[in-house]
């Protein structure tokens, strides 16, 4: 969206896109601080089941902010709940993920009356070294939905800026490439500098969901590893379900408070569930499972090229559908074997739980 | 000379490209081999950036397989997320972007969002800017490895999505907004290419033993500014061909890989 104030982009660029007035995707920061102010702030059980929080929490129609970082730490437990009781017209928010949102993708593919994107706000989709993510490319080519291209800083600083409850932050990108044509932000003069700056707009997703190494039951979380930008999410979101390895007593978050990464007044649900990233990894207990990825992969390209739903309409059938909890997926296709392999594989990252 | 890969030529080239000292910002795959092979040889105080959030790790576990792989965080120095080391970014600490793409113009223009004229329903949609439009807006210089193809090297990028030197004009980077100083080096596997200073265009360094610089702007669309002396490209020797198959990429995730068209 060029602004009154722009780059020299339009000199280089010869782009075709379609122009709309501003919009927001997510709850502006002063909605979200309103659904704030009337939470309990107070220190309570928040554990429940997967189903209860993504039954209590995830509606149509809502933006979605979703953690980790391509392959790790991905929250990939709740993404699987989440088509299991199926959402219409969701707003995808992230910076880079892979298997979560090719979930979503393929549950949109076999199943439109369950689940279905309406738009995705994002820097980037794919495998990395396993390849492109063969439904992304399959939704935009055949305009099934609508996309607002950042960079991996833009995604998370706009989290950040929801997180610092303002509604745009200043960055030094985007600006004379042509996500300055595309994307939500606005080229100014800076009111001190008097040069051109890129502004911003927040992000505040309805619903945010991470992943998190270790947590207390009200929330309070631990992260080792890369924290992506999980704290950024679950603090702009106006409800955050957060999946963690391993439930900690409050007492060993009090000991280190300094390790607290997300604070608990930022969580809404705490779902103990081991292995919550499968097939991605997570830091400390088990690396990515690349055959998987490989072999969702394969079934997707199978159907990007032909067309044919058989081996995708197959795969949800007996890994998505066919579970009635993440648990059942987990011994569907890992067993024991494999996660014994991928804790290996893990190499013995240094967490701190006590 | 020993025999080697297109893709461990590309490796050893970026490798020779990285100055000690410094820091890297990496992307996925061969940047991350060219920065190890770095610091296994002339640049042993030359340290890392991931994405995910890690500065300067020590790889003891292994070659991360993605920028986001936890290897990626191993002993790392400085451990936190993708806000603070692009902050870093931001604020200069990271002095290489080291990127690739799938176009690029004369004056250093990068696509990796999609092939096609409009945005809307592109005809080939790409994972889209992920780290790259960051790392090289604010990086101190732009290192990118392409593919040498015409379709790739061409006059006009579908999309920029990294920034180089736009129209050329000497304040298109400071009308942008951006902090870094642009693109810096090209890497292919049969040439290296800069940029001139006065004109921001893109200007062969070094052919590949066995090519001319007349071969290289055949591969080409646009008209590159080639030198009257271009000197030939230093190929890697027994030992830098050790590092890279025996100790960096040992599975050969990177070097060995099969190009899919």
């Amino acid at each position: 969206m060029l602004g009154p104030v722009s780059s020299k982009i339009k000199s280089v660029s010869k782009l075709k896109y379609d122009e709309k007035p501003f919009e927001h995707w997510g709850l502006t920061s002063n909605e979200v601080r309103k659904i704030t102010e009337k939470k309990d702030h107070g220190l309570y059980d928040k554990r429940m089941t997967l189903k209860e929080a993504v039954a209590k929490f995830v509606k149509d129609g809502i933006n979605l902010g979703v953690g980790g970082f391509v392959n790790t730490r991905v929250p990939a437990a709740i993404i699987h709940e989440i088509i299991r009781k199926g959402v219409q017209n969701l707003t995808l928010s992230f910076q880079s993920n892979s298997i979560c949102l090719e979930w979503l993708a393929g549950a949109m593919i076999i199943a439109p009356e369950k689940v279905s994107i309406k738009r995705v706000e994002l820097a980037w989709w794919g495998y990395e070294l396993i390849g492109i993510a063969p439904l992304w490319r399959y939704l935009v080519t055949n305009r099934l939905v609508e996309t607002d291209d950042y960079t991996n800083y833009g995604m998370s600083v706009r989290f950040k800026a929801g997180a610092m409850g303002i509604p745009f932050i200043p960055v030094r990108d985007h600006g004379g490439s042509d996500m300055e044509l595309v994307n939500r932000g606005k080229m100014i003069v800076c009111p001190f500098t008097g040069q051109n700056i890129y502004l911003l707009p927040a992000c505040n997703p309805d619903v945010g969901i991470v992943h998190t190494t270790a947590a207390d039951m009200y929330g309070n979380a631990r992260i080792f590893g890369a924290l992506c930008t999980c704290p950024e999410i679950a603090t702009a979101s106006a409800y955050t379900i957060m999946t963690t390895d391993k439930v900690i007593p409050t007492e060993t978050i009090r000991r280190y408070p300094n390790l607290t990464e997300i604070p608990y007044v930022c969580v809404d649900a705490v779902v103990e569930q081991p292995f919550g990233c499968y097939p991605g990894a997570c830091y400390g207990y088990y690396w990515f499972d690349m055959d998987h990825l490989r072999m969702y992969r394969g079934i997707c390209d199978e159907f990007r090229k032909t067309g044919n739903k058989d081996g995708l309409t197959k795969y949800f059938n007996d890994y998505i559908f066919g579970c009635e909890t993440f648990d059942d997926f987990l011994e569907k296709t890992a067993g024991y074997k494999k996660l014994r392999y991928l804790r290996d594989m893990d190499g013995g990252q240094p967490i701190y739980t006590l | 000379m020993p025999e080697y890969s297109a893709f461990e030529m590309i490796a050893f080239t970026g490798s020779r490209q990285l100055e000690d000292r410094k820091i890297v910002f990496v992307g996925t795959g061969l940047p991350i081999i060219a920065a190890m092979h770095a610091q296994l040889t002339h640049a042993p105080n030359l340290y890392m950036i991931y994405e995910a959030g890690s500065l300067a790790p020590i790889l003891e576990i292994g070659m991360p397989l993605s920028v986001g792989d936890t290897r990626a965080s191993r002993k790392a120095c400085f451990l936190k997320g993708l806000c603070a080391v692009f902050e870093l970014t931001q604020r200069g600490f990271a002095d290489y972007a080291f990127i690739g793409g799938a176009q690029i113009d004369m004056y250093g223009n990068i696509s990796s969002t999609i092939e096609g004229s409009y945005y809307n329903k592109p005809d080939i949609r790409f994972p889209g800017s992920g780290g790259a439009g960051a790392m090289a807006a604010n990086c101190g210089k732009t290192i990118a490895i392409m593919a040498m193809e015409k379709r790739r090297f061409c006059k006009q990028v579908d999309f920029i999505t990294s920034i180089g030197y736009g129209d050329g004009s000497p304040d298109y980077r400071e009308k942008a907004g951006v902090m870094g100083s642009g693109p810096y080096r090209i890497i292919t596997q049969q040439a290296l290419f800069g940029f001139d200073e006065k004109t921001r265009r893109m200007k062969l360094l070094e052919v590949r033993p066995g090519f001319t610089p007349q071969q290289i702007q055949a591969m080409i669309e646009f008209e590159l500014i080639i030198p009257s002396k271009v000197p030939e490209m230093a190929e890697p020797t027994e030992e830098d061909l050790h590092l890279l198959r025996d100790v960096i990429d040992k599975e050969g995730y990177f070097l060995k890989r099969v190009v899919k068209k």
